[in-house]
């Protein structure tokens, strides 16, 4: 205790320093005055009286550094000198301190910007009480280790299994028609279907009202109560606590409002945020599958489960259990669990598996931290010229007896400084960054329910920065400050040039050059690649029309529309928009290709096609549409027909494949005329009346999938999109589709109207660019910073051979000889750059096919492209200064210093 | 950044303590004289340590000091000790006893003893 109140008292000294000092003056002298006297009265000569005491009292400069060593705290004092000394040697140089400051900062604010990302995606805990607790449990296939559970499966595994403190389970989230009074025209919010015991297993408290009670999800249909999200409530309802026992609409039925959820818990997906939370049992209000009965069949599966580990219960035993479980249901439900298992994920295994935009993440990552090398190198090739040129002062401060380690501690106080300064200005980029990321929402996010991009500079993403920037502070200061404190004192002494240059210190600048150059060059290639990637996808088309369409869409649910009423309303909306002029054809489409929101998956068997016996069915995607689709989006059948107005509820079933589909079932025969059966092999025989043509589907860099379209009037789904053909302008046709719509029912809300090629280029053009932009810029910035530093080495040793070069010249060198003799050590060292580059080029690409494009195949053009022109470059870096040295009188060199 | 706490400054430190626990509050000058006194050489030629001594046992709270006049009616810094530092001084009179006396066992003790 003793010690630590001293350390508060030397710390509280270090301000009031100079009135100590004063005060031990008088101490002293009044000490020595009181000695004197006595020796005086001795009988001794005031002279030798005064003497006397001073040789009594004795040392008295060592006795104040004992004084003050003990009064203040002198590491700190010596560090605050460092500080201020190294304030002002870095104020010395202005042009160099700014650019260290902003080539760290770019590193820094790369990198930053990057971890937010891959935190956002993968690492950051769910905004919920102990989140290390939720597992996600989900159902396996051949075809999928990411599967949903069906609602009586989650209702088995929530009472059957012990491993758990509480199972809950969620519904994707979905559109909603809201409106807060009867009257209104509901408009379009994303509402949650949770389970009763979703708020309380969380362990999430409302800020208001209640969450959901377990006997309000027990009976379907009962319990119309709803859980506000917490930005709803405030947008919606000015954050009026007087909301709770309101009557609201959703999907036409009154809600009545209990809760708000809290701030802390914008919900558990990572893009979206849902705006209200509904019991499960309230399933038939809103959109399930049609086809199927949501509480009873155990293959609708449309359940999100996940569960609160029991302190003490380890992932294995969870897993185990399930395990079992699954195997269960495998036996007494063969039918639809045939192959079926169960798999329990860690949050950290969840977000990986659960899609691929976290490889996004990484990927960025990585370049981000080849940029922060490569400022970091440069940085360090920079202070280690500095710090050569500093030889003399250095050599001088060692001789009058300073400790390496003080110079050393002196250097990298310095060296922390800039990296400080470049931390800080990192942060502004980081957050300039993510900030430009959030202002791209609206092209990342088409669909009208509520989601964000979830990178923010929180406290994790500020601690990592302060951590790259101690990082880099130590990566680019400790090798040039332990090399200059390395000095030969006697060499040293004697000339500013005193470094004789061995092999070793060379080697240091050259591997940072060729670092650099092989960086950007990866970088480069890899920003190249991607915009190539991206082109030929653009180049190879989607394989349908996209100009002159108008899209809008219904959901006639939202007016409480039965499926027959939504079935009525599609055929006359077809009819008379069939009547409109202007109009060259029209199609209902259950989704849009390149839309927002992902297709339908629909399980089957092939007919004739040798399947292994462990296997229940197929997968493919699948949408449904109407008969005027296919000559509407302009897709050519290959074969056979398109639909028909006679494929009505009572004609055979039939389907229309695209033809990768054809050829990956029956790769010989024609595929016209066979028959699927849906979901197993006792199910539902469809034939395959015709073939279309393969067409992008979901994304432009897609590979070719296969693809399934049914009838709208065979396969009911409630909500639709209309997609109208125009001879001139499609936007023109807005108010004839409004027209159309309120003379069949006034009441229904039309949904998202815009023309198709606005959406395509936000989603197929504007999304992938925002990634182009981002590593272009990566290497844009490499490319930059290895300039820079190639410049500035080939600056210094020009500098440093000045005098050398002037007695070459004056010995009958020509001024291209010199040149020749600068350069040559550049072209070698951009040409070793380029061959490593060349490879990690490579290698990267092979990684990038693999984890994005899959292109395959190596792109030549990129390299042809790329290479000469970063090599011409840097030379230009490496000749403006050779140059200089070859216009070198000889006179002026020789007598240079 | 060192501090020195060999037995030198140790010592000293309690002799400081004793010398204001008997004759009450002190100048820098007496205390030093006081030691001198009683302890012979031991400060004989270097009076000046007493007053790093002096700051730290202030800083750990054991003694005050405050301005006053000396008797040649010169400013002068006086120390007291305060309770604080009574209790650290007889604790460690209560040490250096029992220390002291070990020691002397040991310096006593011949081989005969031992065996």
């Amino acid at each position: 205790m003793n010690s630590l109140r001293r350390f508060f008292a030397r710390l509280a000294n270090l301000a009031t320093r100079r009135g100590q000092d004063e005060r031990l003056k008088e101490e002293i002298e009044g000490h020595i005055a009181l000695q004197t006297e006595e020796n005086l009265r001795a009988g001794l000569s005031p002279v030798e009286a005064r003497r006397q005491a001073m040789l009594k009292f004795g040392g008295v400069e060592a006795m104040k550094q004992d004084y003050r060593a003990a009064h203040g705290l002198l590491f700190v004092e010596n560090w605050v000198q460092d500080v201020r000394f190294a304030i002002r040697s870095l104020r010395r140089t202005p042009g160099l301190t700014a650019f260290v400051v902003i080539t760290l900062a770019l590193g820094i604010g790369m990198t930053s910007a990057t971890f937010s990302m891959v935190d956002g995606l993968i690492f950051r805990p769910y905004p919920v009480p102990h989140p290390n607790g939720v597992v996600t449990l989900v159902s396996t296939t051949h075809d999928s280790s990411f599967d949903d559970f069906s609602y009586r499966e989650y209702m088995d595994i929530r009472d059957k299994t012990k491993s758990y403190e509480g199972v809950i389970a969620y519904a994707d989230m979905e559109a909603v028609g809201f409106s807060a009074e009867p009257a209104v025209m509901p408009r379009i919010k994303g509402g949650m279907m949770v389970t009763g015991n979703y708020f309380h297993v969380l362990g999430v408290e409302p800020r208001l009202g209640r969450g959901f009670r377990e006997d309000e999800d027990q009976v379907p249909g009962r319990d119309a109560v709803v859980v506000l999200g917490p930005a709803f409530w405030r947008h919606e309802f000015a954050s009026d606590p007087s909301v709770l026992g309101r009557r609201i609409r959703l999907n036409g039925t009154e809600f009545t409002v209990i809760g708000v959820a809290p701030d802390t818990f914008p919900g558990l997906l990572t893009f979206g945020h849902p705006d209200f939370y509904m019991p499960l049992a309230m399933a038939r209000v809103f959109s399930t599958n049609l086809q199927k009965n949501f509480f009873e069949d155990r293959d609708d599966r449309e359940l999100n489960v996940k569960a609160r580990l029991k302190p003490g219960t380890t992932l294995q035993q969870a897993q185990d259990e399930l395990a079992v479980l699954a195997k269960n249901f495998e036996d007494e439900y063969p039918k639809v669990n045939r192959s079926r298992g169960a798999a329990v994920y860690t949050q950290f295994e969840t977000r990986t598996r659960e899609d691929d935009n976290w490889k996004f993440g990484v990927i960025f990552v990585i370049l981000a931290l080849a940029v922060l090398l490569v400022a970091c190198t440069n940085v360090a090739g920079l202070l280690l010229s500095r710090a050569r040129a500093r030889t003399r002062e250095i050599a001088v401060r060692l001789a009058l007896g300073a400790g390496r380690f003080r110079l050393i501690r002196l250097l990298l106080t310095e060296s922390l400084i800039l990296a400080a300064l470049g931390g800080l200005a990192g942060i502004a980029i980081g957050y300039g960054v993510i900030e430009w990321f959030h202002s791209k929402e609206s092209i990342v996010f088409t669909n009208e329910l509520p989601a964000s991009i979830p990178f923010h500079m929180d406290t994790r993403i500020l601690l990592v920065s302060l951590a790259l920037s101690l990082l880099s502070a130590i990566l680019c200061g400790l090798a040039p400050t332990l090399q200059s404190t390395r000095v030969d004192l006697v060499n040293g002494l004697k000339s500013a040039e005193g470094d004789v240059p061995g092999r070793k210190r060379l080697w240091g600048r050259n591997v940072l050059v060729v670092a650099q150059v092989s960086t950007s060059l990866m970088l480069l290639t890899a920003s190249f690649l991607m915009a190539r990637g991206f082109q030929h996808s653009l180049l190879d088309g989607t394989g349908f029309a996209k100009d002159h369409l108008l899209m809008t869409s219904f959901d006639p649910r939202l007016i409480q529309y039965n499926t027959a009423q939504s079935q009525q309303f599609y055929k006359l909306l077809a009819e008379r928009m069939r009547e409109t002029p202007g109009i060259q054809s029209e199609a209902l489409t259950q989704n849009i290709p390149l839309g927002p929101d992902g297709f339908d998956g629909v399980a089957f068997v092939p007919d004739g096609f040798q399947m292994a016996p462990d296997r229940e069915n197929f997968n493919s995607t699948m949408d449904t549409v109407d008969e005027g689709y296919f000559v509407t989006m302009g897709i050519p059948i290959l074969r056979g027909r398109g639909f028909l107005t006679s494929d009505t509820t009572d004609a055979p079933r039939v389907a229309v494949v695209n033809e990768r589909f054809a050829n990956h079932y029956w790769p010989t025969g024609d595929a016209v005329g066979k028959h699927i059966r849906l979901d197993s092999r006792a199910g539902t025989s469809v034939e395959i009346v015709g073939i279309a043509q393969t067409i992008k589907y979901q994304s432009t860099m897609e590979k070719p999938m296969d693809f399934l379209y049914m009838p709208l009037a065979q396969h009911p789904v409630a909500r639709m999109y209309l997609m109208l053909r125009s001879s001139g302008d499609p936007l023109q046709l807005v108010q004839p589709v409004k027209d159309v719509v309120r003379s069949i029912d006034p009441n229904l809300p039309i949904l998202q109207t815009r023309a198709y090629e606005d959406l395509y280029v936000n989603q197929a053009v504007k999304g992938p660019l925002i990634a182009i932009d981002l590593v272009g810029a990566m290497g844009g910035v490499g490319l930059l910073l290895a300039i820079a530093g190639l410049y500035g080495l080939v600056a210094y040793n020009v500098s440093r051979r000045t005098r050398e070069i002037g007695i070459r010249m004056a010995l009958g060198a020509a001024s291209s000889d010199v040149l020749r003799l600068v350069m040559g050590k550049g072209i070698m060292l951009v040409g070793i750059g380029t061959v490593i580059g060349l490879a990690m080029g490579f290698a990267l690409e092979q990684l990038m096919n693999s984890m994005l494009f899959n292109a395959g195949g190596v792109d030549i053009l990129a390299y042809v492209v790329v290479v000469p022109s970063m090599f011409l470059v840097t030379m230009l870096a490496a000749y403006v200064p050779a140059r200089r040295a070859s216009k070198i009188a000889p006179t002026q060199a020789l007598r240079y210093e | 950044m060192k501090e020195k706490t060999d037995v030198l400054q140790g010592t000293l430190a309690l002799m400081v303590l004793k010398t204001l626990d008997v004759l009450g509050s002190l100048h820098g000058y007496g205390i030093a004289r006081r030691i001198e006194q009683i302890s012979g050489n031991l400060l004989a030629v270097n009076q000046g340590t007493l007053y790093p001594v002096l700051l730290k046992l202030e800083q750990e709270g054991a003694i005050a000091s405050e301005w006053g006049a000396s008797e040649n009616n010169r400013r002068a810094r006086f120390y007291r000790l305060t309770r604080e530092g009574r209790k650290q001084l007889r604790a460690e009179t209560q040490d250096w006893e029992q220390t002291a006396a070990i020691i002397g066992r040991f310096f006593q003790a011949k081989a005969e003893d031992l065996s």
